[in-house]
């Protein structure tokens, strides 16, 4: 399939990256596939389908450490906000309580791999 | 810039974790200081209470303050007697006539979920004129929204927005706070800004509401703890 020609520096969305530790109760190691559907049924019901499709979010894979348990979120400028907000509304994944300590908010994505050593 | 969370209930009064876990994991998520909620109790109680959350608090090197909340007009009454002995008085609101009473008692630092199983939000533009007079800032609670879902959700956020909406305009004072009833419950600053920043609240805005309005209340605090202070605006002056 052809691909689409890149798009210019400043039509381009402007992305924030937001990391993130999970805190968890018995220090679970939780894996990708447990945070990624967490967040999005948490995002579905507080956000809705029209919200999420106005924030870009992408939980990043190969960002996702899971000794540390912390990850890194990808939306847009806009939205930055009303990720966090939603990030603070999960309290448990799967049956463990779990609370979301934000790291760093940053516009690129070299920066914030810095703190992830 | 320091964040405090002043809205945190213990084990003793209707949480679930001790001091010391609350404070752990108040630390680690960026705050400066907490406020340790209970309901009206004995003196004996607050000094003991003192004792042990002084202990945690050196342990720790963590700003803790004791908080008592009310439920009715007669505990109100008592802990305004009262004053001296405790950091933070924080009513809660439901009732439209005890919001009322709250917000023109002067000794009242904060107005807890004024719009709690209510179908309003529970204030209008002159008690939120009262408020700003008298000074008593009016609570934004996480807890509520966490605990909720779908159409009760909504309709809280939306009589938050609406609280929000009036504070702004006649400048009242508005406090973030997580009501957490649990560790668990503690939210990150970032996660409460953010959430203040969704029901209405301009980013600096929501930043105050987690550092300003509170020192404000640590300020008032320490005057209270002056022996030269009787009562709101009188002090002995020599």
């Amino acid at each position: 399939m052809k691909k689409l020609k890149i798009l210019e520096p400043t039509l381009r969305e402007k992305n924030r990256y937001i990391s993130f530790q999970v805190i968890s109760e018995k220090g679970e190691e939780f894996t990708y596939s447990d945070l990624e559907s967490a967040i999005w049924n948490v995002a579905l019901d507080f956000l809705g389908e029209h919200g999420i499709s106005k924030t870009s979010i992408w939980l990043l894979k190969d960002c996702w450490d899971q000794k540390k348990q912390i990850g890194i979120l990808r939306c847009n400028h806009k939205s930055v906000q009303a990720v966090i907000a939603t990030l603070g509304l999960i309290d448990r994944l799967g049956d463990n309580r779990v609370t979301f300590k934000i790291l760093k908010i940053s516009g690129t994505i070299k920066s914030i791999r810095e703190i992830m050593g | 810039m320091n964040f405090y969370d002043f809205h945190i209930h213990p084990e003793f009064s209707e949480g679930e974790s001790s001091i010391e876990e609350i404070a752990r994991r108040a630390k680690l998520l960026g705050f400066k200081g907490i406020c340790i909620t209970n309901y009206l109790t004995s003196k004996s109680r607050i000094k003991s209470l003192k004792k042990e959350i002084s202990e945690v608090s050196e342990k720790l090197r963590f700003d803790i303050f004791i908080g008592l909340q009310t439920k009715t007009t007669d505990q109100l009454k008592k802990l305004v007697r009262m004053r001296r002995d405790y950091d933070v008085l924080l009513v809660k609101g439901s009732d439209l006539n005890f919001n009322r009473k709250a917000i023109q008692t002067k000794e009242v630092d904060i107005l807890t979920h004024p719009e709690l199983n209510r179908k309003d939000s529970g204030l209008n533009h002159v008690m939120v004129k009262l408020a700003t007079k008298n000074n008593v800032a009016i609570e934004v609670n996480f807890r509520e929204i966490l605990q909720s879902s779908k159409n009760t959700r909504s309709v809280i956020m939306h009589n938050i927005a609406e609280n929000v909406r009036l504070c702004k305009k006649y400048k009242t004072p508005i406090i973030i706070c997580s009501g957490a009833a649990s560790h668990w419950q503690l939210k990150d600053p970032k996660v409460l800004i953010s959430m203040g920043c969704l029901l209405g609240l301009e980013l600096n805005e929501a930043k105050k509401a987690l550092s300003e309005v509170p020192e404000n209340i640590i300020k008032m605090i320490k005057e209270r703890q002056d022996k030269k202070w009787v009562r709101p605006g009188i002090k002995v002056v020599e």
